[in-house]
């Protein structure tokens, strides 16, 4: 056989090889065989010094033309095995997408602050700032100074909580008013703000109260507040009904509408109850605004002459307006919550629907 | 403050529906919080005849009847009243029908026979009368007609919200007036002056006011020779619609008098006065401290110096203005009444009431402020009603003790600072005209201003903002225009504080917890049962009136808080709870009036992030749960002054309890709830917990951050097991690495701890990644392996350390 006939058939045997190599492995072994320096074709070519002179020209390009084949079936051969290898790697990879995502979820914001804080940005855009005061007030600031009588029926032990009052010491003996209480809203904070800031003012007071109720679906002897007070120069009854009907479009929905009912609050005059429409029926009637087509939802009014007077602010140069309402109320009527004592029970499953 | 409509349209016309009568009243500051119709409760009371009345056989006292109610099936009626003849029409209350006083209507069994309904007494249909006998009605009264329908009782009832400013509204002659002024109407007012006859009332009474600070007036009527007696049906049907219960023909009228009014009245049985000199002396006084009255509740009540009673001379006769007295009141043998018609100082009348516990219709009205005006037109109302309908005499003349009259007040209206209030432009004459409506007299005293003369009956009218007010509730709230303050600018922006402390909520979010809120108020023995301890000085804040004694203290921690609210949640089959609050606690000592309040932020957590997952990953949480949230917080705050102080706190578990340092300064606890503590509030351990204050961590937080250039070479970095003692820390070889590390040392990281085999008894293996790293050039192996080396060497000496398995 010639050199060449060998060539061809060397040529014919390794492309075979290459096809049925079915790993990356055979396939090298593959051409460590035939093209590798021990290989077939290094062995073949060995053979060529004996060849005639004329002759070695033909074969040495015969010899690289194989060389060629084979290295383009062998490249050819593994990226098809790569591809393979690929597919199957894949293919073994496969999983359920439908299984639960491993998750740490963040937790919830209370309800009752989720709102306050809502409420709180309100105003912060409307150019407010955030007022604070002690949970635990004096009678001066809840009482006194908001122009409430003596014998106000919210002074008495059976609506207002009192706390000992240690100032004279531990043993003295107190009957059940003192001057030291829970704070029955967050009114007094408006007086001690006026005591430190000359108007203008404009500071809304998010903030927990308590009343003397027995906790039941829709009474928590403590709760959360937020006043908002408003003093300057030309304030009128105008930007009371003004501020109020946006927050509580901002609150409730652009399609809602807000009526002012005049009322008596001690520390303001002219004062108001503050309706928002009813969410179910529009207005029409239905259950759960009692037929009214209403829902109370705060209590306002102008800032009382008499309120000035404790904290020295003249009512023939400012006016001012003041608002307070329950988050609580707000809270059931967005939510429907049928029970008010759930927002003080801590129930995760009730924590984290909100 | 109930109003019968019927009767308001006596005294105002009312053209209006009533949902639109309501929606004015509503709108005008007059809340209305019910509608009622009635004669509804009267509902399955028909008019029957009677068909047949037999003695009952087997009992004296009962008789048995048929009854026809025009349903064609005459019922069968045991009845126990006999003042009735077969052909009598009656009132029948038929079986399912509930009758004023709640007896609901069964078909029952007396004695044998089966009673079907029955025959009805004025008084068990909520009139005045004889309880003993039935009501027989006229001859020509139709059967089976509605018994409300025949007597006329069906009638609108608004239950109305009086606000403690107005008790000229707690009258239907008042609501009448207001009624008026914000329809445009006109209001009658009922009076009527009395006939007299016989020795003037001065021959017989003599009235006298001690204490002229606590009653500003006090009048007084004799009517003489009345006779006691059932109401007629009108009268008793008004005070039962007002709400009273009709009792006689006297006190019926001082009730239907209040009510129409609002100025309470009293009738004392004359005869009774101790008399002085053949005159009936009263005097109105104060209490003697210890003094004893029986009340006409027949309560025996002991009075002290700040109650106004009236006496005579035998001591106290009545409370001013809460209740009358037993021994002087009206009996159905009485003949002389001694009419009061009074006004007593609200606050007196309002701690009187308070401090017994008795509230009267007459207190309620009294403590708001009566009218010493109104007093003598009530007291002629009712004496010339008790002329008519108990046949008295009325005596000439009244008593009147009245010391500084009363007169009108004169206020200035300024309709421009007005419109400027409340940013409208209402008209003078507008105003003029709301205002007289009201009952003002009001003359403009130039074109800007009016002058008001208000009547007495409204004295919450004290100032110009007060008529402010009267104007734009009449004018209408509604037709105010809204608009937003103007001002001269201002800025909404949350403090530091603030900001920062949103800044914690947020952390305490993303870190995994839920913000909860508990009772402020805690049990005071949770202190023992939490085996906390208040500071040597440091004293509960204590609530004197607590609704329980679980609720008798303000919280000086969140802990029990959110220790019962785990207990709820495990109770409940929810074992992973992570919860956090931001709340105020509370101290105080001795000398303070105010205690102190401090804003702490409380967590715990118990059971596994997130339990029974296909993915693995649900570790029991404990100590280093707690330390990651706490350690997130410091980082998130900016602080870097984080550090824990080993510290045995009764509350917690030993060994598993720190103190948290901020800077080196106190700042919290952290730790696993003792299993006594987390026993004693019915929680399941463990329990990490953990309360920080808050005003620490702001103390070391930092809002300003540094740039720190990125690494630009990389680290080569060698492990390292150290076998230390078991009593040597963490924090304490760590300090010793970073103390012997020189430059390249970059960073420093626990990987394992490891006890167990290998490891001898009473030591730990704290395996430990050491990375160094040059700022300028990459680092090899060569040049970094003898810094390593000698790095372990001077570690293994400082905390008395070897390698593992050396």
């Amino acid at each position: 056989m010639s050199i060449i006939d060998e060539l061809q058939s060397l040529k014919a045997e390794a492309l075979a090889s290459i096809a049925d190599a079915e790993t990356l492995s055979q396939l090298d072994s593959v051409r460590v065989t035939f093209l590798g320096k021990k290989g077939s074709l290094t062995r073949v070519l060995r053979g060529v010094g004996f060849l005639p002179a004329e002759e070695r020209p033909v074969v040495g390009k015969i010899s690289n033309e194989v060389r060629a084949v084979l290295e383009a079936a062998i490249q050819e051969r593994q990226a098809a095995l790569a591809e393979a290898d690929l597919a199957a790697r894949v293919s073994a990879d496969a999983i359920d997408v439908t299984l639960p995502g491993r998750k740490r979820l963040p937790g919830r914001k209370h309800l009752i602050n989720q709102i306050a804080e809502e409420v709180v940005d309100i105003f912060l855009g409307l150019g407010y700032m955030v007022a604070e005061g002690p949970e635990v007030e004096l009678d001066h600031y809840n009482f006194t100074a908001l122009n409430h009588p003596p014998t106000h029926p919210a002074r008495s032990a059976t609506d207002t909580f009192y706390v000992r009052d240690l100032s004279q010491g531990l043993d003295e003996d107190q009957g059940p008013v003192t001057e030291v209480l829970l704070r029955t809203h967050t009114s007094p904070v408006q007086v001690r703000v006026m005591e430190r800031q000359k108007p203008p003012v404009y500071v809304i007071v998010p903030g927990r109260v308590y009343r003397r109720d027995i906790a039941d679906p829709s009474h928590l002897p403590q709760f959360q507040q937020i006043e908002g007070l408003a003093v300057d120069e030309g304030i009128t009854f105008g930007d009371l009904k003004g501020t109020l009907d946006y927050v509580c479009k901002e609150l409730f929905g652009r399609d809602r509408m807000t009526r002012f009912r005049p009322h008596f609050f001690p520390f303001t005059e002219p004062s108001a109850e503050v309706d928002v429409s009813c969410g179910i029926c529009a207005g029409s009637g239905c259950r759960f605004c009692k037929k009214t087509g209403w829902l109370e939802i705060l209590g306002c009014g102008i800032v009382d002459p008499n309120v000035f007077g404790y904290v020295d602010v003249d009512p023939e140069v400012h006016t001012g307006f003041a608002f307070g309402m329950g988050v609580e109320r707000i809270a059931a009527l967005r939510y429907d919550i049928p029970d008010l004592r759930m927002l003080v029970e801590g129930d995760m499953r009730f924590l984290r629907q909100f | 403050m109930l109003v019968s409509m019927k009767w308001l349209k006596e005294l105002v016309d009312v053209d209006l529906a009533v949902p639109d009568f309501v929606e004015r009243l509503d709108m005008t500051g007059t809340a209305v919080e019910a509608v009622r119709t009635r004669g509804e409760e009267l509902e399955g009371v028909v008019i029957g005849s009677v068909l047949m009345k037999e003695p009952h056989p087997d009992a004296d006292k009962l008789v048995y009847c048929r009854v026809d109610i025009g349903t064609g099936d005459p019922l069968r009626i045991v009845c126990g009243a006999t003042n009735f003849e077969v052909g009598d029409k009656v009132p029948v209350a038929c079986v399912g029908a509930t009758l004023p006083n709640g007896l609901t209507i069964k078909k029952a069994k007396l004695r044998g026979f089966t009673s079907e309904g029955m025959m009805c007494s004025a008084p068990e249909l909520g009139l005045g009368g004889d309880a003993t006998r039935l009501l027989v009605l006229p001859p020509d009264a139709p059967v089976g007609v509605r018994f409300s329908e025949y007597q006329g009782t069906t009638d609108t009832i608004l239950e109305l919200e009086v606000t403690p400013n107005r008790p000229d509204c707690l009258s239907m002659a008042g609501v009448a007036r207001e009624v008026a002024a914000v329809t445009g109407k006109t209001a009658r007012r009922p009076s009527s002056a009395p006939a007299e006859s016989g020795t003037p009332v001065t021959e017989s009474v003599s009235v006298e006011i001690a204490d002229p600070d606590l009653c500003p007036r006090y009048t007084g009527r004799l009517i003489r020779g009345v006779k006691i007696g059932p109401s007629p049906p009108w009268l008793a049907e008004r005070v039962t619609s007002a709400g009273a219960r009709s009792v006689n023909n006297i006190v019926d009228i001082t009730n239907l008098v209040m009510f129409e009014l609002g100025q309470p009245l009293h009738a004392f049985d004359a005869s009774t006065l101790a008399t002085r000199e053949g005159v009936g002396a009263v005097t109105v006084r104060r209490a003697r401290d210890g003094e004893v009255l029986t009340t006409l509740d027949g309560q025996r009540r002991t009075l002290d110096s700040e109650m106004l009673v009236i006496a005579d001379d035998s001591g106290a006769i009545a409370l001013a203005g809460v209740m009358g007295g037993e021994s002087t009141e009206v009996t159905s043998e009485t003949r002389d009444i001694l009419l009061e018609s009074a006004c007593f100082n609200p606050s007196s009348v309002s701690r009187t009431s308070r401090s017994l516990a008795l509230i009267s219709e007459a207190s309620m009205r009294f403590e708001r402020g009566g009218d010493p005006q109104g007093c003598v037109d009530a007291l002629d109302r009712a004496a010339a009603l008790m002329a008519e309908i108990a046949r008295g005499q009325v005596a000439p003349g009244i008593v009147d003790a009245y010391p500084v009259p009363a007169s009108d007040r004169l206020l200035e209206l300024r309709v421009e600072r007005m419109n400027s209030i409340l940013g409208t432009d209402i008209p003078i004459e507008e105003s003029a005209a709301i205002l007289s409506a009201l009952g003002m007299e009001v003359t403009p005293s130039d074109s800007k201003t009016l002058s008001v003369s208000v009547p007495t009956f409204r004295s919450d009218l004290e100032r110009e903002i007060d008529l402010v007010e009267e104007v734009v509730r009449a004018w209408g709230m509604e037709r105010v225009s809204s608009t937003l303050p103007g001002g001269r600018g201002r800025i909404g922006r949350l403090t530091p504080r603030q900001r920062w402390i949103r800044r914690i909520d947020a952390t305490m979010r993303a870190v995994g917890l839920n913000e909860t809120m508990t009772y402020a108020f805690i049990d005071p023995t949770d202190l023992e049962r939490t085996r906390m301890s208040l500071g040597e000085e440091e004293r509960f804040v204590e609530i004197v009136n607590p609704m329980s004694e679980e609720q008798a203290v303000m919280r000086w921690s969140l802990l029990p808080g959110l220790l019962r609210s785990v207990s709820y949640n495990q109770r409940r089959g929810v074992f992973d709870v992570h919860l956090y609050e931001i709340g105020t606690v509370f101290s105080t000592s001795s000398g303070r009036k105010l205690p102190r309040e401090h804003t702490a932020v409380g967590g715990v957590l118990t059971g596994a992030w997130s339990s029974q997952v296909w993915s693995g990953d649900s570790h029991p949480l404990d100590f280093f749960d707690g330390k990651g949230v706490v350690e997130a917080l410091a980082e998130d705050l900016g602080s870097t002054g984080l550090s824990l102080r080993v510290s045995e706190l009764d509350w917690l578990q030993p060994g598993r309890s720190a103190e948290v340092l901020l800077d080196r300064k106190a700042a919290g606890w952290l730790g696993e709830v003792h299993p006594k503590v987390a026993a004693a509030l019915g929680a399941e351990p463990p329990i990490v917990a953990f309360e920080l204050d808050v005003d620490a961590l702001l103390d070391a937080a930092h809002d300003t951050r540094t740039y720190t250039e990125i690494p630009r070479f990389p680290a080569v970095t060698f492990d390292v097991a150290l076998v230390v003692d078991e009593s040597v820390t963490a924090e304490r070889v760590e300090q010793a690495i970073r103390k012997s590390g020189g430059a390249l040392l970059d960073s420093v990281r626990l990987f394992d701890v490891y006890r167990g085999k290998g490891v001898p008894e009473g030591s730990k293996s704290l395996a430990w990644a050491l990375s160094y790293r040059a700022p300028d050039r990459t680092l090899t192996d060569d040049e970094v392996r003898p810094v390593h080396e000698k790095l372990v060497r001077k570690v293994c000496a400082a905390v008395n350390a070897h390698l593992r398995g050396e």
